[in-house]
């Protein structure tokens, strides 16, 4: 178990890796950014892609360093610039990570603060909103998903099913929109955007309400759908049949052998659940002025602030890789009939 | 801030007290109309509200002869030349200059009369403006107006404005910025009545009368509460080129010199801030002086102390300011290696430039330079126990002036030591780890001192106790200014956290304005800057010498070349689009101000007595031609009636030809615009406004159809920098504003020769150094635009109207002889008598100018020839030659100086392995 682990782990590993450099190089394929400005902002900014290794500097014009990018005259002096070739950018990126941890710093988000500070401080506030929205979207869900089970082909099961229908097509963003301006503009019950870090405990408490909501309430229809769906499968099945005719209630047979095996597809689907509500938190955490990763990536990706692009993408990466992990290793907990790395 | 340029972004701003909010829901324009005056037609004009569609119009209506009658367009070209000759004769006193004159125009009106045809006529218009501009004699020499009186400077400023009107370089204006604010009753103004150019006197002047009880922090329920779409991430002002870090920077600036409200609060005075009195000439002649000093406050002489928040830094906190702080900052800019963009644009400078500050700048890539600063006009002197300021200007200025161009809060005091400490890279703002902040970073001697900073929630300032007006000025305990980064995406969330009583101001969007308009809560703005659609009139030749592959602008690959417009460089089709906009009705939905002004009325001609240059004849004058028979600059059948006189000249060039009712020729024009937003809140009433003007049968009988299109980028600036600044685009929304006190500095904007726009021009077509296309006529002689502006503003060396540079390199030679030196012999033409030529700086580099040392002065010689030219010769060392192999570089910078003013210039020598051998 433990080998299979670390060697999943491992995998997941050389897979973040081609992700990210796939992700690096295409982007570099891409062609060159021009910065946007004036002169002396332009020249800064190729003064640091030299020093970043992307761009290379000479002060005559080149013909065998292929298209030049920019030309420049300062106090009378001339810098023409060249693109440093794809793979050689990559591997002068590699070499700052691995040899200093050095991801770049951010040049119009924050310019001069590092790419990995930025996202650090950011990153607890999302990754709290996604675990708040989880664990208050999975109970929800799955018991709306067994009572509907339960009450199957009646007017409860067709009240809970319609809802889910139409509640599962409202994107996040749209319900906070509305829900702003009647809960906080309209009754003035909630905060009317995330409050600042140093706000009292149950502002800052009450303030979660909305996204949390907001973010958990596709979860929850998905969830109700898809537990309502597993468990009529495997209330017809023989095996709860036979458990019936052993003399189990009907509810000692659901908790004890039809809502287990139910929960074999449910539970993975957390996970990736998990994941999709980090990538849907990226417009709501504009609109409610949350200070997270995912309004980070849509303003890094339109300031083009690649560094802080590139740590994003790593960290959506990472997060996704370690919940295929997470996902094979929870089988084995969730089935017995599944052995993590056993041979045949 | 006093004297920068700010790319202007129409956004939901609001920061003490003063608003833009422009973002808002179109309305449909009025039906204003009507019927056609066209004397060649009768036909019923379209309603411009009406969704007019040319194919369905015209493919109902019988064929129409829209071609303007030959005897009528000769009327309107014979009014052109009417404006033409009137704008030359009043800057003409000369008889006999003015007898030619008036023989020229006599002969171009009998050509134009004998005219058969709209080529005949356009071509003998061509030519009577050529020879009437040849009866002007050309400037020549060196010429500078910078001493002239604010009543000269204004006949200027309207000498050159009538000449980029008539040219269509000032753009189409659509409205000047003001608007509506909304206070919070809690706040209590400074004034009820709005001044131009200062506001509400919310901070300065105003109050706060009772808590915010949104406001969590107890300690914060009596500051000011503001917003802004998104976070600046800094504070470094001295390192930005827009407007937004400048007013976070703001609040914790202090100058030598600032304004408060005067006690009949209708207006402002100059006051001393830091500095104890005004400032006073040191060689004052007729009024003005190059050197001037004043006393400053000190920490000894006057208690003056730091201020700061910041624990890490407690040590700075009251702190005494010290004389030599005085010219840290100034070091801190100029210091090129800091790469601080307002340092450059101070070296840069034309107008107000500190003398030497060039020189210095361009000698401290490699850091501080001792010796050139001390060639540097700045310095602090002890005089009887006071302490004096002292600065020396490379042209003459007024006191007003010279007090104007160095009051900028850029030059607050900060102790070098404080610098040492916290670097240059992180002055104002977070380090790379962010365990500093731009709390600790800074250093306050302002109203108000950094408090707290939240990423993206909000940036907080309190009351600075050591400020120099503390007890009477500045009585609101903080300024709070909260991120709403909704904002920027939704035109309705500040004025929603007003609403909820979250903030102290909001504009009020186009959409809540009938709501709001009349609110008790409601104040109004004027505005200081005009929005404008900026046109590129270049034809495609021109657009290529700028823009193109080798451009001299920008350099473009042939995939993206744009393709210019031929119409939009037809000054009567652009003079129609501008008529053809019902800017009252425009400006009135959206709360703001209607213009056809390229200048906003917070311009100054006379800024000692607040005499606004939009009131000055110089300037009506100016823009008589877009307000003659118009209401405000609209009138449909004018506008209808010029693109009928436009259409005619282009098929008469060839530029265009008709199409047919069925299948008219389409002429596409794209409006660059900021935000997504402004495609309902302007652009389609824009393109209503053009398109039923241009599309009415009576203009083109349906043969041509005018498509508007709409364009947004991801960014609001790449409106700038990726459209309107590589000549990318027809038309594109958007506004510069700076100096406003001085409009006459301000005109660099509207040349095409980047190095005196800075970078700044949006308007492109015409070659501003070109003094024979369109004549500009000042005190009897014909300039060239850039010529005009720079005698104006500083000295410029004139030949035959075309603005020169002072020194030409003529010829380079170089040889390695046989001692292993090298040594290069250069051939320099200097411009104009009385060029003082100094060789000043050198430096040799290896190849990549990864290693450079200086060469030394005596490494250069320079030899006056004795006509006109001088003889430079640089001998490189062999130990040099050696040190640096056989291909290296070096350069050399030249100062030259005429009539007292220093200009730079460089030569490159690149010396290969070929001439070493």
């Amino acid at each position: 178990m433990t080998k299979y682990v670390l060697k999943r782990i491992a995998l997941a590993f050389m897979t973040a890796v081609i992700i990210l450099s796939l992700t690096f190089i295409l982007i570099k394929l891409l062609p060159f950014e021009q910065p946007v400005g004036l002169d002396p902002q332009k020249f800064a900014y190729y003064q640091d892609q030299v020093r970043l290794g992307f761009v290379q500097s000479f002060n005559k014009a080149q013909t065998n360093k292929g298209k030049l990018l920019w030309s420049y005259s300062s106090s009378g002096q001339q810098y023409y610039y060249y693109q440093v070739p794809v793979f050689q950018q990559f591997f002068n990126w590699l070499r700052n990570i691995l040899t200093r941890w050095d991801w770049g710093t951010s040049v119009k988000i924050q310019a001069n603060v590092a790419a990995t500070v930025i996202i650090g401080e950011r990153i607890k506030v999302s990754m709290l909103l996604n675990i708040f929205s989880v664990v208050f979207s999975v109970p929800i869900g799955i018991a709306l998903g067994i009572w509907a089970a339960l009450k199957k082909n009646t007017i409860t099961d067709h009240i809970i099913s319609t809802l889910i229908m139409v509640f599962i097509s409202v994107p996040s963003f749209v319900l906070i929109t509305f829900l702003m301006l009647w809960l906080c503009y309209g009754a003035e019950v909630l905060p009317t955007q995330w409050p600042s870090a140093s706000a009292p405990f149950d502002i800052r408490l009450k303030a979660f309400i909305l996204p949390v909501f907001c973010l958990s309430f596709g979860s929850i229809c998905g969830y109700c759908r898809f537990t309502r769906a597993e468990l009529c499968e495997v209330m017809e099945s023989d095996y709860l049949l036979l458990a019936r005719t052993k003399g189990l209630t009907k509810r000692q047979a659901i908790l004890r052998h039809a809502l287990r095996n139910a929960m074999v597809p449910i539970v993975p689907s957390i996970i990736a659940e998990f994941l999709s509500i980090m990538g849907g938190s990226m417009i709501l955490e504009n609109l409610y002025g949350i200070p997270g990763i995912g309004s980070l990536f849509v303003d890094s990706l339109n300031a083009k602030d690649y560094n802080i692009l590139f740590v994003d993408m790593a960290i959506f990466t990472t997060l996704g890789l370690l919940a295929g992990v997470l996902l094979d290793i929870s089988y084995g907990f969730i089935d017995p009939r599944i052995r993590m790395g056993a041979k045949k | 801030m006093k004297k920068t340029k700010t790319l202007l972004c129409v956004s939901a701003m609001v920061i003490s007290g003063l608003s833009f909010a422009a973002c808002s829901i179109g309305n449909k324009p009025a039906s204003n109309d009507t019927t056609s005056n066209d004397p060649a037609s009768n036909v019923t004009t379209s309603n411009p509200s009406s969704d007019v569609t040319t194919t369905e119009t015209t493919t109902s209506t019988p064929e129409v002869d829209y071609h303007i009658d030959l005897e009528d367009y000769k009327l309107y070209v014979k009014a052109d030349l009417k404006d033409y000759v009137a704008g030359i004769v009043k800057q003409v006193t000369d008889t006999t200059v003015l007898s030619n004159i008036d023989a020229a125009k006599t002969a171009a009106q009998t050509s134009i009369e004998a005219g058969a045809s709209v080529s005949d006529v356009m071509a003998a218009y061509k030519a009577g403006k050529t020879a009437i501009a040849k009866c002007v004699p050309y400037a020549n020499g060196v010429q500078s107006f910078s001493a002239e009186s604010n009543e000269e400077k204004t006949d200027i400023l309207g000498t050159l404005e009538a000449y980029a009107v008539r040219n269509g370089m000032t753009g189409i204006s659509l409205f000047e910025n003001g608007g509506y604010v909304m206070y919070n009753p809690r706040v209590k103004l400074g004034t009820e009545n709005y001044i131009p150019g200062y506001g509400f006197g919310t901070l300065a002047e105003g109050s706060i009368t009772a808590d915010l009880a949104n406001e969590t922090n107890p300690d914060w329920k009596r500051y000011y509460h503001s917003s802004d779409a998104s976070d600046p991430g800094t504070a470094n002002y001295l390192n930005d080129n827009g407007s937004q870090v400048a007013d976070y920077y703001g609040y914790m600036g202090a100058s030598f010199f600032t304004t408060f409200m005067n006690e009949t609060k209708d207006g402002y005075d100059w006051v001393p801030e830091l500095a104890k009195e005004l400032p006073v000439a040191v060689n004052e002649e007729n009024g003005q002086a190059t050197k001037w000093k004043f006393e400053v406050k000190t920490g000894a002489s006057d208690g003056l102390k730091y201020n700061t928040n910041s624990t890490k830094r407690a040590k700075y906190n009251n702190r005494l300011v010290a004389p030599e702080d005085y010219i840290t900052p100034f070091k801190l800019l100029l210091t090129q290696s800091n790469d601080l963009f307002r340092g450059s644009e101070m070296a840069g400078a034309t107008s107000g430039a500190i003398k030497g500050a060039k020189s210095y700048y361009d000698a401290s890539k490699s850091g501080f330079n001792e010796e050139a600063w001390k060639k540097v006009g700045l310095g602090i002197t002890e005089e009887g126990g006071k302490t004096y300021f002292n600065v020396e200007f490379t042209t003459p200025l007024t006191q007003f002036y010279a007090m104007y161009y160095i009051a900028s809060n850029l030059y607050m005091p900060v102790p070098q030591e404080f610098i040492d400490e916290v670097t240059v890279a992180n002055y104002l703002g977070y380090n790379a780890d962010k365990t500093e902040t731009p709390i600790d970073n800074s250093l306050s001697l302002g109203a108000y001192t950094l408090e707290a900073w939240e990423t993206d929630k909000h940036v907080v300032y309190k009351k600075n106790p050591n400020y120099v007006f503390a007890s009477t000025k500045y009585q609101i305990p903080g300024v709070k200014v909260s991120i709403l980064k909704a904002a920027a995406s939704d035109e309705t969330a500040v004025i929603k956290e007003f609403i909820a009583n979250n903030l102290d101001a909001s504009g009020i969007p186009q959409t809540m304005l009938e709501d709001y308009k009349n609110d008790p809560r409601t104040r109004k703005t004027t505005g200081d800057s005009n929005f404008k659609l900026n046109v590129n009139a270049c034809s495609q030749e021109t657009w290529e010498y700028l823009f193109g592959e080798n451009g001299v602008v920008a350099q473009t690959p042939k995939a993206k070349y744009w393709q210019v417009k031929p119409y939009l460089g037809n000054s009567h089709f652009i003079k129609a689009l501008s008529l053809s906009i019902d800017r009252n009705t425009f400006a009135d939905a959206r709360g703001s101000i209607p213009s056809v002004d390229w200048l906003s009325s917070n311009y100054m001609s006379d800024p000692v007595n607040g005499i606004s240059y939009s009131t000055t004849q110089a300037h009506k004058d100016a823009v008589a031609g877009l307000l003659r028979d118009t209401d405000n600059g609209y009138s449909l059948d004018l506008a209808r009636d010029y693109f009928r006189v436009a259409i005619a000249e282009l098929e008469a060039e060839g530029k265009l030809t008709p199409g047919t009712t069925a299948n008219p020729t389409v002429l596409p024009l794209e409006i660059a615009w900021m935000y997504p937003q402004h495609e309902k809140n302007y652009h389609n009433e824009i393109k209503q406004y053009f398109e039923a003007a241009f599309n009415d049968v009576s203009v083109t009988g349906g043969k041509y159809k005018l498509e508007v299109s709409f364009w947004v980028g991801s960014a609001w600036s790449d409106v700038y920098y990726k459209k309107m600044m590589l000549g990318q685009f027809d038309l594109g929304f958007g506004s510069i504003s700076g100096n406003a006190l001085n409009p006459l500095d301000f005109c660099s904007v509207l040349s095409s020769d980047q190095s005196i726009s800075g970078g700044f021009t949006l308007n492109w077509g015409l070659d501003t150094n070109n003094p024979d296309a369109d004549a500009l006529v000042y005190n009897g002689a014909r300039w060239s635009f850039d010529a005009l502006y720079t005698a104006a503003n500083s000295v410029a060396i004139v030949n035959d109207g075309v603005y020169v540079p002072a020194v030409t390199f003529v010829d380079e030679v170089t040889t390695k002889n046989a001692d292993g030196t090298i040594t290069s012999t250069l051939t320099v033409k200097a411009n104009a008598e009385g060029v003082d030529f100094l060789a000043y700086n050198s430096l040799i580099s290896n190849d990549d100018w990864t290693v450079y040392e200086a060469l030394g002065a005596a490494a250069v010689a320079t030899v006056d020839n004795g006509d006109g030219t001088f003889t430079v010769t640089i001998t490189v060392s062999a130990a040099l030659v050696e040190k640096y192999g056989e291909s290296f570089f070096y350069e050399v910078l030249y100062i030259t100086e005429v009539a007292g003013i220093q200009v730079d210039t460089y030569v490159d020598i690149y010396v290969s392995a070929a001439v070493a051998e």
